[in-house]
């Protein structure tokens, strides 16, 4: 849900009159109204030339969340290239993804609302609009494309809901996103050099690589948590070396009678205050923002990065590497942070809704990996060719293929529960300037997380 | 000189009353419509004003008894999201926030503003008015998404301004907004720096308007400098001081922009606010009748204590 750091900037936007906040969206009597179009059955069209029905509108709207440079770029020509080949009009209104998250619930499932659209993950938005029935399940879609067999049933569970969208990560799948994202190291290769380092084979040799970076005067892990939600990326890399992913699952779609408050959870925030009282972080991370600290990395300052696939265009591709979080012994992989982007789903209520399958097949296609990779790391392996020259994307599309080899993927701590991002960032704060140890921090957190899993 | 203004007033006045009296006469039965039109007029700023305050308002108290996401149909329960709040530590911190905020929005702005009206002020004359003006309105001028954008820059440990002023005498680094004990008061810092600006312009123009008689008469009657701003100054400055307490004051309960823009309520919760909880539920846990609730709460807050100061106005009446 936290995970779009730069699209943080349009964060700006929703900074309306106060008092008009919440009146901005009232409620309009019936909204009952239930999915009518969709699901009738002609399910063929696959690939090639338009198979979708004749009787179809020619038209699509979409709304997705591509609306910088390159992401753009990219959008605008794959999309011209979905219209060329199926003889019809495709109108992209990009928006920011805050944007997006305030307008769609209302949008979807209206008439006038788009046909196609980019639906954020999790209880708050995706399963919001799933329960007032405004989404279109994809399931049978999604098992004649092989969605399934190059994602895999514990990713695509992510973008899974019952169809009242109460239960989180099981039932039918709602969209697909052409973005992949996993969490991991990115490291300063001349640093690196001089110090003779090598990525670690295990999380040993991590700590031990952090200790000598540290004895050397060198800012082992660049940092800056003032924005808050950084610190769950690294406490959530550590943490996920002491669980595997079926209590990942539990704790994340509430499936499971799992707790917070585990031994593995106290060790990990352990293993994360030493590293701040160690001075392992950039000096006054507290007070540092994810800009300021990737700008910081960017620079050649600090030898390594702990954060998200989505920072790697702004990293040099040529002196910049990345591995994933090692694990106990050599050669064996802990889940990793990660998923998909944001998305892609289709309306409920679409006149169109074969050519809107299509259009979600074709953005998130094998094919259409090989431009996307010249944004940012693309959900479908694209082939070596497409990223021999980048040998930053190279290493994040290998780790990302080892993750879903190894069905290895994490998560968000963040999704526990609507009211956990909160309860995470605020208790991540206090652990990091020493101000709760590391058994009130999971106590406070399973506290949060059995209240809110009540509801 | 006031017999002369006298005369030429009159000689005004009469062709006037003389059309007046026959308008009149030719409207006839028309009278009626004359009575009619300043409702007429006021009919359309009244349509505005109930179609985009009152409505939204009475949709927001209603919607505080049901329990909403914002998709499906609103269920009523009664007084619960009321009784949340008062469970919620988060809220009731809030609420302590922007008590804090009244400090640093009201208090602070006022007084230094206050204080620098009287020092750069000689008995009720104000030199080079025109660039306080203008200097002091500058942040007041400013988005305050801007300003919080560009004081976020300046505290940063990274090559904030303020920072390397603070290096320049040997002090280390001070992650401001990230260290528990600082972050409330630096956001706080720049609520005054905004404000008392908009304080000064109001009471540089109020010393305006002092009648310069009492200053002379007060000297006269062997007043010192405080005497004179005790019994002088500030009793003419009572308008504007109210004025800017209120306005001021009503910035302070409803701060929102300063604090999402800055911190996003952290460290740890410790600058968060009523009107960013209400952003949280509506927007991001789709509460939307708690936040209504919180909503509501606000709105009676804000207008009792505007009530409770805009009495000292009234007085002076």
């Amino acid at each position: 849900m936290k995970r779009h750091p730069r699209l943080r900037i349009t964060m700006l936007a929703p900074l309306l009159v106060v008092g008009l906040l919440v009146t901005a969206c009232l409620p309009s009597g019936s909204e009952d109204e239930q999915a009518s179009g969709g699901q009738t059955g002609d399910t063929t069209a696959t690939g090639g030339a338009s198979e979708a029905a004749a009787d179809e509108p020619d038209e699509l709207v979409v709304w997705d969340i591509y609306v910088r440079g390159t992401e753009r770029d990219v959008a605008e020509q794959l999309t011209a290239q979905f219209e060329d080949e199926h003889g019809v009009t495709v109108t992209r209104e990009p928006k920011s993804l805050d944007d997006l998250k305030a307008t769609l619930p209302l949008a979807m499932g209206q008439a006038d609302g788009p046909d196609v659209a980019s639906v954020n993950q999790g209880r708050a938005d995706m399963g919001a609009i799933v329960k007032a029935g405004g989404l279109m399940d994809l399931t049978e879609f999604g098992r004649e494309q092989g969605w399934f067999d190059v994602w895999g049933e514990n990713l695509l569970a992510r973008n899974m809901f019952d169809e009242n969208g109460e239960q989180f990560g099981t039932g039918n799948l709602y969209g697909v996103a052409p973005q992949a994202e996993i969490v991991g190291w990115f490291y300063n290769k001349d640093m690196f050099d001089t110090y003779g380092l090598t990525p670690p084979a295990t999380f040993d040799e991590l700590e031990q690589m952090l200790a000598t970076l540290k004895d050397n005067g060198e800012t082992p892990i660049t940092f800056g948590n003032v924005d808050a939600w950084p610190a769950i990326h690294t406490y959530g890399a550590i943490e996920h070396t002491f669980v595997d992913t079926s209590y990942l699952n539990d704790l994340i779609f509430g499936t499971g009678d799992v707790a917070f408050d585990t031994e593995q959870n106290a060790q990990a925030a352990d293993v994360l205050q030493r590293w701040a009282d160690e001075g392992y972080f950039t000096k006054n991370f507290s007070g540092i923002s994810y800009d300021d600290s990737w700008a910081q990395f960017a620079a050649g300052e600090g030898a390594l990065l702990l954060t998200g696939s989505w920072i790697a265009g702004e990293l040099d591709p040529d002196t910049v590497g990345f591995f994933l979080t090692p694990g106990d012994s050599e050669g064996s992989l802990p889940p990793q942070t990660g998923g998909m982007g944001v998305p892609l789903a289709v309306s409920a209520d679409t006149e169109a809704p074969n050519l809107a399958k299509e259009y979600v097949a074709w953005m998130t296609s094998e094919q259409a990996a090989e431009s996307w990779v010249e944004a940012w790391l693309p959900s479908q392996t694209p082939t070596e060719d497409a990223v021999a020259d980048n040998p930053l994307m190279t290493d994040l599309v290998s780790s990302w293929q080892e993750v879903l080899d190894q069905d290895q993927l994490g998560h968000y701590l963040d999704w526990a529960s609507p009211t956990f991002y909160d309860a995470l960032t605020a208790q991540l704060q206090e652990l990091l300037a020493d101000r709760t140890d590391p058994q009130a921090f999971v106590t406070a957190l399973e506290a949060d997380y059995a209240e809110s899993s009540q509801r | 000189m006031a017999a002369s203004d006298t005369d030429v007033e009159r000689r005004r006045e009469a062709p006037s009353r003389r059309r007046t009296t026959r308008d009149r006469r030719s409207s006839g039965p028309g009278g009626v419509g004359r009575r009619w039109l300043p409702y007429g007029l006021l009919a359309v700023p009244l349509a505005v004003y109930a179609t985009f305050v009152l409505y939204p308002l009475a949709t927001t108290v209603r919607l505080s008894f049901y329990e909403w996401d914002g998709l499906t149909t609103p269920t009523f329960n009664g007084l619960t999201n009321y009784l949340d709040l008062v469970r919620d530590d988060t809220f009731i911190g809030a609420l302590v926030h922007n008590g804090a905020f009244l400090i640093f929005y009201t208090v602070v702005p006022v007084a230094l503003a206050l204080l620098l009206t009287v020092l750069l002020t000689q008995e009720g004359t104000v030199r080079g008015l025109g660039v306080y003006r203008v200097g002091l309105f500058v942040p007041q001028v400013m988005p305050m998404v801007v300003v919080g954008v560009v004081w976020r820059w300046m505290y940063s440990p990274v090559d904030g301004a303020i920072n390397e002023l603070l290096g320049l005498v040997g002090v280390d680094p001070i992650p401001f907004l990230g260290d528990a004990s600082t972050a409330l008061p630096a956001v706080g810092l720049v609520a005054s720096w905004v404000q008392y600006g908009f304080a000064m312009v109001l009471f540089m123009a109020g010393v305006q308007s002092i009648d310069r008689t009492l200053y002379d008469a007060a000297s006269v009657d062997g007043a010192g400098q405080w005497a004179k701003f005790r019994y002088v100054t500030l009793p003419g400055l009572r308008g504007p001081i109210v004025v800017a307490t209120t306005v001021s004051m009503i910035a302070a309960l409803r701060v929102f922009d300063l604090v999402f823009v800055m911190t996003r309520g952290g460290p740890a919760r410790r600058t968060t606010v009523v009107a960013f909880e209400i952003y949280q539920r509506a927007f991001q846990l789709r509460e939307v009748g708690g936040a209504a609730a919180a909503a509501t709460v606000l709105v009676v807050l804000i207008l009792v204590l505007s009530r409770f100061v805009l009495r000292f106005q009234e007085e002076d009446a």
